[in-house]
């Protein structure tokens, strides 16, 4: 009864029912639309970082990222490869040798990262291969060659097939040197690592720091990354917690972590603001719905209806409204969201040349993930309730004589 | 003997009672039987409407008890004085009485919805309600849809829904003409009659007065008379 009597009273005045609802949808739409283009560039941003350095997780030996030398790394276990990859929410995981040294050519020398990779397993997570501007990428974990960040060289002054001399300290204080042709030029859209990458195949990294069959950190790739500590606790089950320890790349990149928390701040105080005009609007309609019936609401309470039962209509009345509207924004935010997806927005012209200058890919990409559906419809929900709080607390406090000789 | 359904018991309603105090009804004895069909008159102002609201639980006195069917009103909480009016008493008011979103059936049913009657057994009444007041045929009819008059009968159809022993009407008649007045009267005398349903209701109508079995006569808040007569 409360049900139908809510539902046919919000169509008392049908035009100030659908423009309520309207704002509603506006308001959802436009939140939904800004919630997932920028949880989108975040995703991006994330992924961009991770999948160059330490990947959504990592594993390492107990106490090396505090300390990060070559002397804090474990020796590859293929028994820590199958359990990790037995894990149904792992995709890909990336051994890595990584230690640091100096780069040399000609007179001019530069301290250096250096990146023993897996060039088949780098491929296919992060396709570095295809962010290559000059020669080729190194093709197997033993060939004599490696690939460098463009800016490192341009700051070496060094090009193709030109010689690399890397001096640096190896495994249990051995030296480690060697030189190597230059196979090829990536460009990295992270700043700092292309100016200082140097990418070399795993096994002559271990070769070179005298690290035989030893990695620094195995980076994992998750099928999905919303539930990153969920995943972090079921590997930590299955690995020896003595030996290995698992990050997260919040725990790992804390910075790139504060950098998106603090601007979702400044989102979030859009989207209130957003929120808190159409709440005026609601809040007017429902205000006028309940003083142009004040008469018949004293009617219905002279004939027997308890008070709080008009309190839970007039509550039901204001859910309504905001569900039509929200449902109606959820489904335009779906297919705005859908089509973005699917065409993601190419900037271009100069503002495409600032996005790369800023090392971040000039694509603006939308997060089609579905708590940013359900997170609007719970604030539309919770709002619309709060807001027939007041309306409840009038009728309440109605008097039935004055109210229906209002 | 008939037993007393209303006692008013030296009611008074004052407002503003600590300034300057107006006495809308002052020091009012009045007792009512059951199955009496009373009209309450006066000019404009005497009280006729604050009695009848304070007599149907709706208003607080400031001052003497209302006691129906044995029940002191002023004893009631809140919840337990609607529930009490639920069961007990019927209104019907001037006009706009009934829920415009509602069709004349959902509206008679509406108070036995509220008494939580089966589906089936309500249905049934709101046709034998609808029958007695000769509205049948506007069942699925809203109020936008009828007339004054029938309106009236469908808030006279409602208000007896819960099978009530008392029914107090504020001026029923005041917005009908001629015709619907004799109408409605005619239905609630018809129902004083034969089902023993007590009546009471204010007027300035004489269509209405003259078939009243008792006037009582309000002028400024006093009853300045209190007489039986042959209703014609």
């Amino acid at each position: 009864m409360l049900l139908k009597l809510a539902w046919l009273n919000i169509w008392r005045n049908k035009r100030r029912t659908i423009i309520t609802a309207t704002s509603v949808f506006f308001a959802v739409l436009l939140a939904i639309t800004f919630r997932s283009l920028t949880d989108g560039i975040y995703d991006n941003m994330i992924h961009n970082v991770v999948s160059y350095s330490t990947g959504y997780l990592q594993i390492q030996q107990t106490g090396y990222w505090d300390e990060q030398s070559i002397d804090n790394t474990f020796e590859e276990d293929e028994n820590l490869y199958q359990e990790l990859l037995k894990n149904p929410n792992v995709e890909n995981i990336i051994p890595r040798l990584q230690s640091f040294a100096l780069a040399s050519y000609t007179d001019k020398t530069k301290g250096v990262l250096v990146l023993g990779i897996d060039p088949d397993k780098e491929k296919g997570v992060n396709n570095l291969h295809e962010k290559i501007t000059e020669g080729k990428f190194i093709e197997a974990p033993n060939e004599n060659a490696v690939v460098l960040g463009e800016g490192l060289a341009s700051k070496l002054k060094l090009g193709i097939n030109d010689t690399l001399v890397l001096l640096g300290q190896g495994y249990h204080a051995s030296s480690a040197a060697a030189k190597y042709r230059v196979k090829g030029l990536v460009k990295l859209g992270a700043i700092d690592l292309n100016n200082s990458v140097v990418y070399i195949p795993l096994k002559q990294a271990q070769y070179m720091y005298g690290a035989e069959d030893r990695l620094s950190s195995v980076s994992i790739m998750p099928n999905k990354t919303t539930d990153l500590q969920g995943l972090k606790r079921s590997i930590q089950e299955t690995i020896d917690p003595e030996k290995y320890e698992v990050m997260t790349w919040k725990e790992m990149l804390s910075e790139l972590d504060q950098f998106i928390e603090a601007d979702k701040t400044g989102h979030f105080i859009i989207i209130a603001v957003l929120y808190i005009i159409i709440s005026f609007g609601l809040f007017g309609t429902l205000l006028m719905m309940l003083f142009e019936r004040k008469h018949e609401l004293g009617i219905l309470i002279a004939i027997g209806m308890k008070k709080h039962l008009l309190a839970i209509i007039l509550l039901l009345e204001s859910v309504m409204i905001s569900l039509i509207g929200c449902f109606a924004g959820i489904i335009g935010g779906i297919l705005v969201v859908k089509w973005f997806t699917i065409y993601p927005i190419r900037l271009t012209g100069e503002i495409e040349q600032v996005y790369e200058d800023y090392g971040i890919e000039s694509i603006l990409y939308f997060s089609s993930e579905e708590k940013i559906f359900i997170v609007q419809t719970l604030i539309v929900l919770v709002l619309s309730i709060l807001l027939a709080f007041y309306p409840g607390y009038k009728v309440m406090r109605l008097k039935p004589v004055e109210a229906i000789n209002s | 003997m008939a037993k007393t359904i209303i006692d008013a018991h030296n009611v008074t309603k004052t407002y503003n009672p600590e300034k300057v105090p107006v006495y809308a009804v002052q020091d009012v004895h009045v007792h009512i039987e059951e199955g009496e069909f009373v009209a309450l008159v006066g000019p404009s102002g005497s009280g006729k409407s604050t009695l009848l609201n304070m007599m149907g639980g709706l208003d607080e006195p400031t001052k003497g008890s209302v006691i129906i069917d044995g029940v002191e009103l002023t004893e009631l909480s809140e919840n337990k004085l609607i529930d009490f009016r639920l069961h007990n008493i019927g209104f019907v008011f001037q006009a706009f009485n009934l829920i415009p979103v509602l069709t004349a059936k959902e509206n008679v049913g509406f108070v036995l919805q509220l008494q939580h009657m089966p589906k089936k057994e309500r249905e049934k009444r709101v046709l034998s309600l609808l029958e007695e007041v000769d509205l049948e045929d506007k069942i699925d009819s809203k109020p936008g849809e009828l007339s004054g008059g029938q309106q009236q009968r469908i808030a006279v159809a409602r208000a007896l829904a819960s099978k009530p022993k008392i029914i107090l009407a504020d001026e029923p008649t005041a917005n009908l003409d001629s015709k619907s007045a004799a109408n409605l009267l005619n239905i609630m005398a018809k129902l004083n009659k034969e089902e023993n349903i007590t009546f009471l209701f204010s007027t300035h109508d004489q269509r209405v007065i003259k078939k009243a079995r008792r006037v009582i006569t309000l002028v400024d808040g006093k009853v300045d008379s209190d007489v039986q007569q042959t209703p014609t």
